[in-house]
């Protein structure tokens, strides 16, 4: 899952840059209004995670006009606690808000749902034929036993579960799972499902010739 | 309770005071036309009880034996006085025709003369009326009055048929020949004694006069309670006219004072004295509202500012916890998180200290101070930041002694000049000024940055304002400093201004009183 960092406060950035890699995301971040836009519009994150008080263009204006072009889930981050703040964080487009401080457990939970709904899913755990996949604890079993999957092999298979019965074409797996600061060489998407199949079974993950992966649905 | 309500107090006072006006008008009116009414009986009778006297007085008397001449009759001269100038055809039924004048008369001689005659005579002598008396008392024309009179005896000589039955002969005082009025019953009598005693009077029945004098006063009490009535209902169309803004007025200010601050009165009339009242009360809202309105923004802006290090101290510890970390990792986190404990502790001073400004607690020292002095001393300390910009500072310091805080003033100039510095372009120049000038202190510090724009010049000294939005955390800087500057210089009773030109720096004027 990608998913896009904007907050003006640097220590703020970094520290959930990393809380948010280290739980597998890939993550851009950018510290003003118009260079998230720039980046929200020109990439298909998972989702986003806006604050209210930027630089330049504030996050009412980010979301106002990506929700002109885009419908990527956009959850709003705010010192500001009025009922009316929130409302029309809503009403402008949010699909949810977190006010500061908050515990970063809640702001994962939060969005991992987004991430959910947004591919149309609404439990965390999701099941293809013997193998579930919890998303809340990152747990991979196969016939009730854990299976250990490196981090890379574990968002190939949530992003490939999450849209089920979707062809996922190499570029968009590549565009979701990892950020501007990977190394493309060394995350060749192939040699990820060649694992994941020889872990959880080659017949779980399909190839379609010339388009991309599927998990059937 | 109604008594409590102005327009009940203003109309039972208006009614109050028609009613005294009404009656006293009304009183006063009945008593003129009572008394005028009465002095016109009265005056009527007089002159039939003068009439009668006249005729009682008349010598000889009429119906003595004239062959027997009383005593002392040579002074009797004439006894046919009686007869003068009757018209022919109202001879008196009782009296004869007499000619010869009448003899001169003059009491003390007649009365003398008088008393000459024997009693019994005297009381049962007969008395005529002349033609004139006689048609005083015509019931055929003059209504009601009726006569009676008595001999000095007590004896009724003669009285007229409507005379009613049973009058009381009136009671003599002394010698009193003066005509005197009495009321009886309904009839009013007027009555005079003779010299020698004897008794006329005249009287009449009022009853009809005192029926229209009832009416009259009737009438007088419908008129007058008429008018009070409409006094009252144009009192009261007034007084509810006058307190409609009132009631407005009160009507806007329990909607305010129910928590709508943004309700104002409608004033419909500004130049009336309740418009103006409005006028005074709708901009004392407006103030409250915006005072109202800056101190939520500040609880809103102090809030969001402690809240955003509170959650990179949350975010920053949480994610070091996540999972194990190298030593070095830590420290990281720990330096982070004590840098930005370090900035919490000074945007709470910062608070704090506004926060007694503005409850009046912060007590200022008053000692004299030489701002010459303190500039330098703070344009040194500023030096290093400065010289890290490549700003230059030039000073024209004269010397100015004031009376005040040295600590609370160094960190007004200190603030100033940080902010020139920060403010300023690369290379650029700081002026600093202190002069004196008609009992002020005044200190110019002066930038060649960027200037302020004039949308955001009356907001430089509010609490948390910076006139670039994004809030340039990583200077440290609380948006707070201007408004602290502000606050000590209003507690010093000085002022403080900005002037500034897009493009050709801003100018911070501090004025203190010496």
């Amino acid at each position: 899952m990608r998913v896009l960092l904007v907050e003006d406060e640097p220590r703020l950035l970094r520290s959930l840059a990393q809380a948010l890699r280290e739980e597998g995301y890939a993550v851009d971040t950018a510290d003003a209004g118009d260079d998230g836009l720039y980046k929200a519009e020109n990439y298909d994150y998972d989702a986003i995670v806006l604050d209210i008080m930027l630089p330049r263009l504030d996050g009412w204006g980010v979301l106002d006009r990506l929700r002109q072009r885009k419908q990527t889930p956009v959850l709003m981050l705010t010192a500001r606690d009025a009922t009316r703040d929130r409302v029309r964080g809503l009403d402008t487009g949010a699909d949810d808000y977190l006010v500061k401080p908050f515990d970063l457990s809640e702001l994962l939970a939060r969005l991992r749902a987004l991430i959910r709904r947004a591919a149309g899913q609404a439990r965390s755990n999701v099941e293809v034929r013997d193998v579930v996949i919890d998303t809340r604890s990152r747990v991979v079993t196969r016939a009730g036993h854990p299976v250990a999957l490196t981090a890379r092999e574990y968002a190939i298979l949530e992003y490939l579960a999450l849209h089920r019965g979707e062809v996922v074409t190499r570029t968009a797996l590549y565009e979701h799972l990892f950020d501007e600061s990977d190394d493309t060489l060394s995350n060749l998407v192939d040699v990820h499902v060649f694992s994941i199949r020889k872990k959880l079974g080659a017949e779980l993950i399909a190839t379609r010739r010339g388009q991309g992966y599927c998990i059937e649905s | 309770m109604f008594t409590k309500s102005i327009r009940w107090r203003m109309q039972l006072w208006l009614a109050f005071l028609l009613a005294c006006i009404l009656s006293g008008f009304g009183i006063t009116a009945y008593q003129l036309h009572r008394t005028n009414q009465f002095s016109q009986i009265d005056e009527e009778l007089e002159r039939r009880v003068a009439a009668l006297g006249g005729d009682v007085r008349r010598l000889p008397p009429f119906g003595l034996p004239p062959g027997r001449p009383p005593f002392d009759l040579e002074r009797t001269t004439n006894a046919d006085a009686f007869g003068f100038g009757e018209p022919p055809g109202h001879h008196p039924p009782d009296g004869g025709p007499g000619p010869g004048s009448r003899p001169p008369r003059r009491p003390g001689r007649d009365s003398k003369m008088l008393r000459g005659w024997p009693d019994d005579l005297w009381e049962s002598r007969e008395i005529r009326l002349s033609a004139r008396t006689f048609s005083l008392f015509d019931q055929t024309e003059t209504n009601d009055f009726y006569f009676a009179i008595w001999s000095r005896g007590g004896t009724l000589l003669r009285h007229s048929t409507n005379a009613p039955a049973g009058l009381p002969l009136p009671a003599r005082e002394e010698a009193d020949t003066r005509v005197h009025t009495r009321m009886r019953d309904a009839n009013r009598e007027a009555f005079q004694f003779t010299e020698i005693g004897d008794c006329v009077l005249a009287g009449r029945s009022i009853a009809a006069d005192v029926q229209a004098l009832r009416r009259y006063a009737w009438l007088l009490a419908a008129v007058g309670g008429a008018v009070l009535a409409l006094g009252c209902g144009g009192g009261w169309l007034l007084a509810s006219r006058a307190l409609r803004p009132v009631e407005e007025i009160s009507a806007a200010a329990s909607r305010i004072s129910a928590g709508n601050l943004s309700e104002r009165i409608n004033v419909t009339d500004t130049d009336n004295e309740l418009g103006r009242l409005a006028g005074v009360l709708n901009s004392t809202f407006a103030r409250l509202e915006a005072a109202f309105a800056q101190q939520k923004q500040f609880t809103a802006d102090a809030s969001h500012e402690l809240r955003t290090p509170i959650a990179v101290l949350i975010s920053e510890a949480q994610t070091a916890l996540a999972r194990e970390r190298s030593a070095a990792e830590y420290r990281g986190t720990v330096e982070g998180c004590l840098e930005t404990a370090q900035q919490m502790r000074r945007l709470t001073q910062s608070l704090l200290e506004l926060a007694r400004y503005d409850a009046g607690q912060e007590p200022i020292e008053r000692r004299p101070v030489d701002l010459a002095e303190h500039a330098r001393a703070c344009v040194e300390l500023i030096g290093p930041l400065a010289r890290a910009r490549g700003v230059q500072i030039h000073c024209d310091l004269a010397l100015v002694e004031i009376l005040g805080d040295a600590d609370r003033l160094d960190q007004v100039l200190t603030n100033l000049l940080a902010n020139a510095v920060h403010h300023n372009k690369d290379h650029g120049e700081v002026q600093v000024a202190t002069r004196a000038q008609q009992g002020f202190a005044v200190v110019t510090v002066a930038d060649t940055g960027p200037g302020i724009s004039a949308d955001d010049l009356p907001h430089v000294f509010e609490r948390f304002y910076r006139a670039d939005k994004s809030r340039a955390r990583a200077d440290e800087r609380s948006g707070l400093g201007l408004a602290i500057c502000k606050a000590i210089v209003d507690a010093h009773g000085g002022t403080i201004e900005v002037s500034s030109q897009p493009g050709a720096g801003a100018t911070f004027v501090v004025q203190l009183p010496r």
